[in-house]
């Protein structure tokens, strides 16, 4: 009878992992082969490095070069902002901070994690928008700053977390041995913990920028969705996730414009899974 | 014989916990001084606060005295990067950096001084060749430290000290994760190093105290029991606690 139960639970278990992964890979069927039907009309050069998003108009001209490079200016600008921030927060958190303010960085910076996008968004809109338009003197505050600077906060829970625990799980002994050899606080952080703790914090990195990347709300709602390719960082932009989020609802299901969508979630889906393989690979190196 | 460091009636709390009492005791240049004792007589709290490593742990408390050159180091004024450039320590576990040997060896030197490329590799050398791993290693200098043996961790650890031209070495126990071979290596090297050095090691292993020191102290519940030449301790010790320990009665 024991082993009977035994047995049971052993295969429940079995059925759940089976199950995630078979979600997985449904889904990946799912976008690929709605995805790829768009290959037949369109060649895959003009798709990638096409300069004209025009999806509805006659004739239709689906090239993403410009979804592409407003995501990646939101990105690198989000990452400009978070990681700096991020990283010497969990510096902060992890080497210098006594106990009790230790406690109260944390709370808060899980606090900034559980906040949705779309409120984040909307604060975004309300407050920092019109600041953006009177500091840089533009005719719309909604461009890809504003989106990076809202972004930078999304990624930077992700960041210091895991950062800080890299940190935090750095031996004692290689901080009292270079204490003990006379280098200051500083030194010993810059020199020794942090080149210690260095893959974890680049895994941090890279979650956190997957984070930003494959966000949607917020960037939908404050970086102007016009889709030409941006030439400066205070230009309103259109990223990839917010172009499937703003068309799905007016695209004709199996139209041209329907599958170049999906094809879009395939380019996502890719950026999203090379970020997060590195993530891990930094994670798993020893 | 010089007095290199002075104990002057030191006594220290963690918490309420007093670690040590009442310790007076002075260590004399250019020898080798052991310290023995049962586990948590305090005898590596004694060698911590020597260089105020104990100033890492929460809670301490410390009166009294150590003078090193006459110079009082618990004083709060007192300059504690020269102190512990000056009083260096060697771990009972051997810590190297996560950094390549040449790193290792070059973060005490770059933390004190800027200093040029060429100087650099010459320092480096010297001291490797001080701990006898220069000819073992001169190939693999831009190797990771974690790859090599325990014994090769430990000497590129007291390198790393020496590399900075400290006075005083205070070794915790470095030797209690060695093999008997290794220990004994580590003993002859400590020997070398004592014409350079002021050398004061604390350790569980009486044997050991009995090779390698010229003076012996003997701990107990925090006490400083008895002080001598490591000869006379370990063949007419005065104090009754102390024989009981030397010959295993406890410890």
């Amino acid at each position: 009878m024991r082993k009977f139960k035994e047995f049971i639970v052993e295969k429940l278990i079995l059925i759940c992992g089976l199950f995630c992964i078979l979600v997985v890979v449904l889904i990946f069927i799912f976008l690929l082969k709605e995805g790829l039907t768009l290959f037949k009309t369109v060649p895959l050069s003009h798709f990638l490095f096409g300069k004209n998003w025009y999806p509805i108009s006659e004739p239709a001209q689906f090239g993403i070069l410009p979804l592409i490079l407003g995501s990646l200016l939101v990105t690198v600008g989000a990452a400009i902002i978070s990681i700096p921030i991020g990283v010497g927060c969990a510096i902060y958190i992890a080497e210098v901070a006594p106990l009790k303010t230790k406690e109260i960085l944390k709370a808060g910076i899980e606090l900034l994690a559980a906040i949705p996008s779309v409120v984040l968004g909307f604060i975004g809109m309300i407050t920092l928008v019109p600041w953006i338009k009177t500091i840089f003197k533009l005719p719309t505050g909604l461009t890809a700053l504003s989106g990076s600077i809202m972004l930078a906060f999304m990624a930077m829970p992700t960041i210091v977390s895991i950062a800080e625990d890299a940190l935090y799980s750095v031996p004692k002994s290689y901080k009292e041995g270079a204490l003990a050899l006379g280098a200051t606080r500083w030194q010993t952080i810059w020199r020794v913990e942090l080149s210690a703790a260095s893959s974890g914090i680049l895994a941090a990195v890279m979650l956190g920028i997957g984070r930003v990347i494959g966000e949607t709300m917020a960037v939908m709602m404050i970086t102007g969705n016009s889709a030409v390719i941006p030439t400066s960082i205070l230009e309103p932009v259109r990223t990839l996730t917010a172009t499937i989020a703003a068309e799905m609802g007016e695209a004709v299901v199996g139209s041209e414009h329907y599958f170049a969508l999906f094809a879009i979630g395939i380019v996502l889906f890719l950026i999203s899974f090379a970020i997060n393989v590195t993530a891990d690979m930094f994670l798993h190196k020893k | 014989m010089n007095t290199k460091i002075k104990v002057n009636n030191l006594d220290l709390w963690y918490g309420t916990f007093q670690a040590l009492k009442n310790v007076n005791a002075a260590f004399n240049e250019k020898e080798i001084t052991a310290i023995i004792g049962p586990s948590g007589c305090g005898k590596s709290t004694l060698l911590r606060t020597m260089n105020r490593m104990n100033d890492l742990i929460e809670g301490v408390r410390i009166e009294g005295k150590i003078l090193v050159d006459y110079v009082n180091i618990l004083d709060s004024k007192a300059d504690l990067i020269n102190l512990r450039k000056k009083v260096g320590m060697v771990f009972q576990r051997p810590n190297p950096f996560p950094l390549s040997i040449y790193e290792n060896i070059a973060f005490g030197l770059r933390i004190h001084d800027s200093i040029k490329r060429d100087e650099l590799d010459e320092a480096v050398k010297q001291a490797l060749t001080q701990v006898a791993l220069w000819d073992e290693l001169k190939d693999k200098l831009n190797k990771s430290a974690l790859n090599l043996s325990l014994e090769q961790r430990q000497r590129l650890c007291i390198a790393r000290l020496v590399a900075v031209k400290p006075d005083v070495l205070l070794m915790d126990e470095p030797c209690s994760s060695l093999d008997p071979q290794a220990t004994a290596r580590i003993e002859e090297l400590m020997r070398e190093l004592k014409n350079r050095y002021t050398i004061i090691i604390v350790t569980h292993n009486m044997q050991q105290a009995a090779r390698v020191s010229d003076d012996t102290g003997f701990m107990l519940l925090g006490e400083l029991i008895e002080f001598a030449k490591t000869g006379d301790i370990f063949t007419k010790p005065k104090d009754k606690r102390t024989e009981d320990y030397i010959t295993g009665r406890y410890g």
